[in-house]
């Protein structure tokens, strides 16, 4: 029977991310379809008992990859293990979260395997000739396209955090434990990871998100953005504009030269709204607007909004954010 | 040392998009081109090494003769001599089979010690190509490089990788492929006696004739969509159609500062019973 893999993603300290149950759901609708079994599959050193998480999201299968050789992330060590299970059991379609891992590693699958990839997917679907169809952005989210795969095995795709809901089933997942060779990677040398706590969600998972833009005004000004991304949870974001004031680093940063975004929420405060930002946050399901210029363009392109000094508002919004239980 | 810079020309960050009337592929009538925002800090990348190496940087661009003005673009950043590979049938060739190409081209040359790209091409979204090159070369990667140090006597490069969450550092052996972020550099610009200095550099162009394609398990007929791994099948422009809900003050536009704590209070409450979002 034909097999739809989903790929495990974890955190550093080996939490299955969201967007791995959220895949599931998407692999799920198309199981519907076709009738394939959908197996989650982890690569790494050890998986632990991860079988009852997945299984309660969709997964029939879990197939454990594991070897101490796949224990740091290594793009040619895990492209090599993944396409030796891939030629072992042929699966027909595989999914993962657009992660920046599965994005790293999963070209050399589609180089070693011949089989096509397509990233950053917000649907799937089974097409008329029976093979995955995905919608994607382009042209900085532009656009949207329909894209069919031809009959060439395995399709692979990954999907855009939040595009997908993860809804919780009941279910058994049946392990099967491989251990594939994974050939010495010489010329390559982790010297050293570097990985910063961080306060907040990271802003391509997040649900919600607060941005803040020129009008901030300054790197101590953001202060308010933060008290207000943490009194809903949310992640903080900024616009390029701000970025380059220097208010606040790039990995801040959200629109077309900086991060895609798809929260649930998305509050930009202070920012005006260009095609480029809204390229990075615009598939976003409600976006609020607070901002003191009616002309500005993001107040044509929001759900809600206040037009307002931002320095008023945002005291007087968090604190009604904190009332909120 | 030789350096290859893997150059995309993509649509000006400000254009308008806009299907064409077949309705899978974008108008290009009018539209302005440039070099990907992300191939600059390779280019630039390439050419700092090269001032202080002596390297041989060539420029290595796909795409129809339109590209040619983009591959000058890197040339008069700094660029020796330029590969054009070329043919209007390449127009909806997938990532597979770019990859293919630009790994058979490189790998023809020979001597290459380092490939410098942007992390994402910003028409397509993706940055998948420049890995796929890596994994057809059977060369390690370095993605998302926010600081490069080559090191020529041991034929190394030691980079810092964005990662989830953090960096990581690596030290690559030679032959290696890195991708570059924002932040890695300041890209100098084109100068126009630059550009005009670009135009008698050395560039070779070359075809679908000249590449044995059958070794690449592809053929003439089966590039664009027979040899890609899926079509396109249809562009839509997605219409922004928001509820456009604004709260605005009694006597203007603006909320004045008498009126803030009531518009925040009834954004709270729109949020809660209407959009249901928090």
């Amino acid at each position: 029977m034909s097999e739809i893999w989903v790929l495990v993603d974890t955190t550093a300290d080996g939490k299955i991310r969201n967007v791995t149950f959220e895949v599931l759901t998407a692999a799920a609708k198309l199981k519907e379809k076709n009738s394939a079994t959908v197996a989650a599959v982890y690569l790494g050193e050890s998986a632990g008992s991860i079988e009852a998480e997945l299984g309660k999201y969709g997964a029939d299968k879990v197939y454990k990859i594991e070897s101490p050789a796949l224990k740091d992330f290594n793009p040619s060590a895990y492209a090599s293990a993944l396409s030796e299970v891939i030629k072992k059991y042929n699966p027909d379609i595989i999914l993962g979260g657009n992660t920046m891992q599965n994005q790293d590693f999963l070209p050399r699958v589609s180089a070693k395997t011949s089989g096509g990839l397509v990233l950053d997917a917000v649907d799937v679907d089974i097409s008329a000739s029976s093979t995955l169809a995905i919608k994607r952005y382009r042209y900085s989210g532009k656009s949207i396209s329909g894209m069919t795969f031809h009959d060439i095995k395995p399709m692979m795709a990954t999907i855009r955090p939040n595009a997908f809901k993860a809804i919780e089933k009941s279910g058994a997942a049946e392990v099967v434990s491989e251990s594939p060779e994974v050939p010495s990677q010489e010329n390559v040398k982790i010297l050293e990871t570097k990985l910063v706590p961080k306060d907040r969600p990271e802003l391509t998972e997040a649900d919600k998100i607060v941005s803040g833009g020129r009008g901030v005004a300054s790197t101590e000004n953001f202060k308010l953005i933060f008290d207000i991304a943490d009194s809903i949870g949310a992640g903080a974001g900024a616009s390029r504009a701000a970025v380059d004031s220097g208010y606040v680093p790039y990995e801040m940063q959200v629109g077309q030269t900086g991060k895609v975004v798809a929260p649930n929420l998305y509050i930009a405060v202070g920012i005006s709204g260009s095609v480029q930002h809204y390229a990075g946050m615009g598939s976003s399901k409600v976006i609020v607007a607070i901002n003191k210029d009616p002309d500005a363009p993001i107040f044509q392109k929001c759900d809600y909004g206040i037009c307002g000094d931002l320095f008023e508002v945002l005291p007087a919004l968090t604190e009604e954010f904190k009332k909120l239980t | 040392m030789k350096i290859v810079v893997i150059v995309r020309q993509t649509p000006d960050t400000e254009a308008k998009i806009t299907a064409n009337s077949s309705g899978n592929g974008i108008d290009e009538n009018e539209l302005k081109w440039i070099l990907n925002p992300f191939d600059e800090f390779a280019v630039e990348e390439a050419v700092k090494i090269k001032e202080e190496t002596g390297a041989e940087v060539v420029v290595l661009g796909i795409g129809p003769d339109r590209t040619l003005e983009t591959i000058r673009t890197a040339m008069a950043m700094g660029g020796d001599s330029a590969i054009h590979i070329k043919d209007e049938s390449f127009g909806s060739t997938d990532s597979y089979a770019t990859a293919k190409l630009i790994a058979y081209k490189i790998k023809a040359m020979g001597d290459v010690d380092l490939i410098l790209a942007g992390k994402k091409w910003i028409d397509e979204e993706s940055g998948q190509v420049p890995i796929q090159v890596a994994a057809e070369l059977d060369i390690p990667q370095a993605t998302i490089a926010t600081k490069v140090d080559v090191n020529e006597a041991a034929k190394t490069v030691k980079v810092q990788s964005e990662i989830e969450g953090g960096q990581r550092i690596l030290e690559l052996n030679f032959p290696a492929l890195v991708t570059c972020e924002r932040g890695l550099n300041e890209p100098r610009y084109a100068s126009l006696p630059g550009i005009m200095k670009a135009k008698k550099k050395p560039l070779e162009e070359v075809t679908l004739d000249s590449i044995g394609l059958e070794e690449l398990g592809l053929t003439k007929e089966n590039l664009g969509i027979g040899g890609s791994r899926y079509s396109v099948d249809n562009i839509d422009i997605p219409v922004i159609n928001r509820s456009l809900n604004v709260l605005k003050g009694g006597s203007s536009d603006m909320v004045e500062a008498s009126e803030v704590q009531a518009a925040a209070e009834n954004l709270t409450k729109l949020l809660r019973e209407e959009a249901k979002i928090i």
